[in-house]
């Protein structure tokens, strides 16, 4: 009898024991996997942030596989990731950033200031050249801060460094970079981003699994799955079936019927992407362009609420300028009002009472059901102007020669600030400007000499307010999109991060 | 013999030389890769860079004969998009394309052939019908149009089949069908019409008189002589069918080379473009090969002659 | 001439003059044509010549605020639009008749170009034979080898995109087809009596190439034709959802339905089914015409 109490209170004070023991069912452990269907071939090159080409498409990946110094966040567009905080100097020429101390890679090596500073010198992308002729030297004070000198005082430094507008502070580390070699990096990529890289088909589909020592916090799905289907349509086949929880880009009846089916959500991305019409021929005195209120009448014929519904299902916010609200020194301005009445007496009063035959109007593909619908309405007011169809690679080369005749429905979707787009599509000197406005050049010489921020911008807003008071464009909406999301998902991560385009911060996504 | 041979391979040569050269001006003259792998508003100097880079700031016959030289030696260049050799890709994509023909073809002859037997056997009559509604159900619809259709009802609708993508057999059911449409109905009117010549002729009409049963008729005569021309017209089919195939790959996301030659000519990648249209080339022009030196070694009148 | 040669060569004659025997034996066959097909394409020509007149709507202006109208006969919809509208809120059946003319005329066209072209390099190629006739096969294999997709991306590409250059990819992709159909008619029509008879009278090559050969192969050509006119309508469907077809505003049937593929996810099935049914209504017909053509111009052209 004593020998079997006694082997009962052991058994019991065993088991007690064992239940002390045993780890506590984590509640933080990755679980599920998340399949993606993505509208684009993802390519390997984006792999390596330091092939950076300036437009947001490596980001689709990148946020999950690398991490920044500095990067946009649901909590603001220059959150501190692997920095813990930076400073700059009163002259404006050094820049210190203080590193965490906890950032492990994938691989289990731990970051420190050397791979920053091998992170920027080999950075060879979009704005390469800008930052290496403007920064004298990187310097390594201690394992875990870094100082940036440069040449001569540059504020816009941190919009190129912190910013997805250049590659140069995504980190990558050091010692395995030079281990592989270029190539070896780019087929197994390390980085210190939430999710490490499991496996890769080109064209077909990149497996991702969570990086379980993330800095930030574990990521609460073990698996990521981004399959690539380029058509629309059966992305959302996919979303119905199952096979699929998220499905970007599906707009026109894509989203719609997304938005009928009760097992699927309607959720909007973030976005940049500002559409305008430009007007090629406004300096030429022949030209119908060239008058203010044919520019004006442009502008009113325009229903941009409709075309947003009809394009993005009302995703897209209307825009009255062609800088994002969003960006640093952009002059919110409110577009004109929908008003074909107007339109066409301001087309009579500029001369020209029956409309003109504007040619063509060329979209950047493959939007051409968005010019159609926009020719529809300058056709309504009388402006006739005939779609016009070209290859993407022939419609970018045309538009750098400045070749294209007719209006252009144009875009700009790369980050940066006013300053980026108005260098870009303003200044006579932009890249794709087709503007010659001496005030306006003059104006922005004067603003990239100002060192007092304060009257920097009130120059940069001048410049918009011209822009606007002239109507050199026609702003349309800045473009975001609908995408199908799975009511199996919690947290999709789309339109966390205030002007991104697709799923972030990856940590967050989460399954019910 | 060897004669024959040889004269063939220097022609086969000749061919694949004109093809390469045609291919690789083609492309070129198309444009600039440079602006695609930028930033929109990159600036020239970055613009020159990214040529440098990729030797494509070297005059033509030069990258012409730096190209040759290379895929003699089995390197075809590096794809400008993925960054990984353009021989590679074209090697990992190619079972994937081979797969779906083969699976389409087969579904085109066994339906066609069966079908078409049928239809010709019961001329006039309800099998007759059926055929040609077939027939003109895989003329008319495109083959983008079949796949959809077919996803949204046995995929979604129906829940029966994987919507798309590659993986286990029933992947590979909704794209081997659309792809086969056309050449099903193809074969079939081939079959009948050819069924019925040949049970028309003389050869036929005598085993019959002599009283041989309909079935030994159709087995051993009519079924043997009607196939040839449509295996003939199969073969010439398979390399369309290959070429088509992109539409299907589109739809289903399919990852094969159609796909892999049409994102190549968007994207302006060199590589890739080259390679998949010069290896393509190679394939068909050593099959044509093989099987001209088949039927002059089985004929010896053809190498005489030539 | 015919008076002076004998009853034997009389029927010689009308076999050197074979244009009249065609002529003579359609006639004939007048008296059982095929009304299903003839009604069908004699509509679908209605259409696209008058189609100024019948459509409605201009089928190249829409208006956004009525996308996806429904046809008259589901709740929704009211008589007009009668068929519905697309996503850009233009008039479907408007569409559908300027349609017509367009997929019609690229169809004839391109089959009547790729014909042309390909029964005279077939011909050329059967008749002469040796080194010439193994060059130009050379040269169709080499053509065959290049992948037509790409063909037709570059000329997009180098050409932009309108109806002519639509013709000119759909032509070039289906010359070969012909080619080598008409070649082989060729080989066998050579060992022919009448030819023999005209080589040896002295003829010329080319004539002998244009009186004898051509007339004879004209029938195989015009059989042919008639199959891939649904052939080619069908490519430009397919051209189009590649993106490399018919300009975006233009409504060809094969562009209308590649441009509602999307809508047909979303159940907005009349955006397609109607070019869908007037492609198939239109392939059918041409087909049976085929079918009755090569009956009655003859009855040894079953191998097509």
């Amino acid at each position: 009898m004593r020998a079997n109490r006694r082997c009962f209170l052991g058994c019991v004070a065993l088991v007690l024991g064992l239940l002390l023991i045993a780890p506590a069912p984590s509640a933080g452990a990755p679980q599920g996997t998340v399949i993606y269907a993505v509208h684009i071939t993802i390519a390997p090159a984006w792999f390596d942030p330091a092939d950076n080409p300036g437009q947001i498409t490596p980001f689709i990946i990148q946020y999950a596989l690398h991490d920044a110094v500095i990067k946009p966040m649901p909590a603001g567009m220059m959150t501190p990731s692997l920095a813990e905080s930076w400073t700059a100097s009163k002259d404006g020429r050094v820049y210190e950033f203080v590193l965490r101390k906890n950032v492990v890679f994938h691989n289990g090596d731990l970051m420190t200031a050397e791979d920053v500073k091998f992170s920027f010198e080999r950075y060879r992308g979009a704005g390469a050249t800008l930052l290496k002729e403007k920064v004298e030297a990187v310097t390594i004070v201690d394992p875990h801060r870094v100082r940036f000198h440069l040449k001569e005082p540059w504020p816009d430094f941190m919009g190129f460094y912190g910013s997805p507008a250049t590659g140069a502070g995504w980190i990558v580390p050091k010692k395995y970079v030079e281990k592989v070699g270029e190539d070896g990096f780019k087929q197994a990529p390390v980085g210190a981003g939430p999710f490490k890289l499991v496996s890769m088909t080109p064209g077909v589909e990149i497996v991702l699994e969570a990086h379980e020592k993330y800095w930030r916090k574990t990521p609460k799905v073990k698996r990521i799955v981004m399959k690539t289907v380029t058509e629309g349509s059966t992305r959302l086949a996919m979303l119905k079936r199952g096979e699929a929880h998220i499905a970007y880009k599906t707009d026109g009846p894509l989203g719609e019927e997304v938005r009928k089916d009760p097992n699927l959500d309607l959720v909007f991305s973030g976005g940049i992407a500002t559409w305008w019409l430009q007007f090629g021929e406004l300096n030429d005195p022949k030209s119908p362009w060239h008058h203010h209120k044919v520019r004006l009448a442009a502008n009113y014929a325009l229903d941009r609420r409709a075309l947003s519904e009809a394009e993005t299902l009302g995703a897209s916010p209307l825009t009255g300028s062609i800088i994002p609200r969003e960006f640093e020194w952009a002059l919110p301005v409110d577009p004109l009002p929908y008003d074909p009445k107007k339109a066409k007496q301001l087309l009579a009063e500029a001369g020209y009472p029956s409309g003109f035959d504007a040619g063509t109007i060329t979209p950047i593909p493959p939007y051409y059901s968005f010019a159609e619908a926009v020719g529809g309405y300058l056709g309504a007011v009388g402006i006739k102007a005939k779609v016009q169809k070209m290859e993407r690679a022939v419609m970018f080369d045309k538009r750098r020669k400045r070749e294209l005749t007719g209006i252009c429905l144009c875009a700009n979707g790369g980050f940066g600030n006013a300053v980026t787009r108005i260098d870009a599509d303003i200044v006579s000197t932009g890249v794709h400007s087709v503007l010659k406005d001496a005030e306006i050049d003059k104006l922005f010489d004067e603003q990239s000499r100002e060192a007092d921020p304060k009257k920097r911008e009130a120059l940069l807003k001048r410049i918009q307010q011209r822009v606007v008071d002239r109507a050199y464009f026609a702003p349309i909406y800045q473009l975001q999109w609908p995408n199908g999301v799975s009511k199996a998902m919690k947290v999709s991560g789309m339109g966390l991060i205030p002007t991104f385009y697709y799923t972030g911060p990856f940590e967050e996504i989460e399954l019910r | 013999m060897t004669r024959f041979i040889l004269k063939r391979c220097g022609l086969a040569l000749v061919s694949l030389f004109i093809l390469s050269v045609t291919i690789f001006t083609l492309i070129r003259l198309t444009g600039d890769p440079a602006t695609l792998l930028a930033a929109p508003d990159a600036k020239e100097a970055d613009l020159d860079a990214i040529r440098v880079r990729f030797g494509l700031d070297r005059s033509w016959p030069v990258q012409y004969v730096r190209f040759v030289g290379g895929a003699l030696q089995g390197d075809f260049g590096t794809s400008l998009y993925y960054r990984i050799p353009a021989g590679t890709l074209y090697w990992q994509r190619l079972p994937a394309s081979l797969q779906l023909a083969a699976a389409a073809m087969t579904i085109s002859l066994v339906v066609g052939l069966s079908v078409g037997i049928l239809a010709a056997v019961n001329v006039g009559r309800w099998w007759d019908s059926a055929g040609k509604l077939i027939a003109l159900l895989g003329l008319s619809m495109p083959s983008f149009w079949l796949g959809l259709l077919l996803i949204y009802f046995f995929a979604v609708y129906l829940h029966w089949l994987p919507t798309s993508g590659r993986g286990t057999a029933a992947h590979l059911v909704m794209p081997a069908i659309a792809l086969s449409g056309y050449f099903t109905a193809a074969h079939m009117r081939l079959t009948r019409s050819s069924m019925l010549d040949v049970l028309g002729s003389e050869y036929v009409k005598l085993a019959r008189l002599k009283g041989l049963p309909e079935s030994w008729v159709l087995v051993k005569h009519a079924f043997k002589n009607a196939l040839i021309p449509v295996v003939t017209l199969a073969g010439i089919n398979l390399v369309l069918m290959i070429n088509v195939a992109v539409v299907v790959e589109t739809v289903f996301a399919w990852p094969g080379i159609g796909r892999l030659l049409f994102e190549g000519i968007e994207f302006r990648d060199f590589p890739v473009v080259q390679t998949v249209v010069l290896l393509g080339g190679v394939m068909v022009i050593v099959a044509n090969l093989t099987v001209d030196v088949l039927y002059a070694w089985i004929d010896p009148r053809i190498r005489l002659k030539s | 001439m015919p008076g002076s040669i004998p009853a034997s060569a009389s029927r010689a004659s009308t076999l050197l003059y074979p244009w009249s025997l065609t002529w003579r034996r359609v006639r004939a066959g007048a008296r059982n044509l095929p009304v299903v097909s003839l009604t069908i394409l004699g509509a679908a020509l209605v259409a696209a010549l008058f189609a100024d007149v019948l459509a409605p709507h201009d089928p190249e202006l829409g208006n956004l605020r009525h996308r996806h109208r429904p046809p008259a006969w589901v709740a929704g919809g009211d008589a007009n639009p009668l068929l519905g509208t697309d996503h850009l809120g233009r008039d479907v059946l408007s569409r559908l008749l300027f349609g017509a003319r367009i997929s019609l005329l690229v169809g004839f066209t391109a089959a009547v170009v790729a014909g042309a072209l390909g029964t005279a390099v077939g011909i050329i190629s059967g008749y002469c034979g040796r080194w010439v006739d193994q060059v130009i096969m050379r040269v169709v294999d080499a053509w065959l080898a290049l992948p037509v997709i790409s063909f037709a991306i570059f000329l997009a590409v180098l050409l932009g995109p309108s109806e002519m250059n639509i013709v000119i990819i759909l032509a070039g992709i289906f010359w070969t087809r012909y080619a080598r159909v008409i070649r082989g008619e060729v080989l066998s029509l050579k060992e022919r009596d009448y030819v023999r008879l005209a080589i040896v009278a002295g003829c010329n090559k080319w004539t002998i190439m244009r009186r004898h050969i051509l007339p004879n192969v004209i029938n195989t050509s015009i059989v042919l034709s008639s199959l891939i006119v649904g052939v080619v309508i069908v490519a430009e469907a397919a051209l189009s959802f590649l993106g490399v077809g018919v300009p975006p505003r233009k409504p060809a049937w094969g562009l209308m339905l590649a441009d509602g593929k999307e809508g047909m996810m979303a159940g907005y099935w009349w955006v397609t089914l109607f070019p869908g049914l007037a492609i198939m209504l239109v392939v059918l017909a041409a087909n049976l015409l085929g079918d009755w053509l090569r009956v009655k111009l003859d009855p040894q052209l079953r191998q097509l």
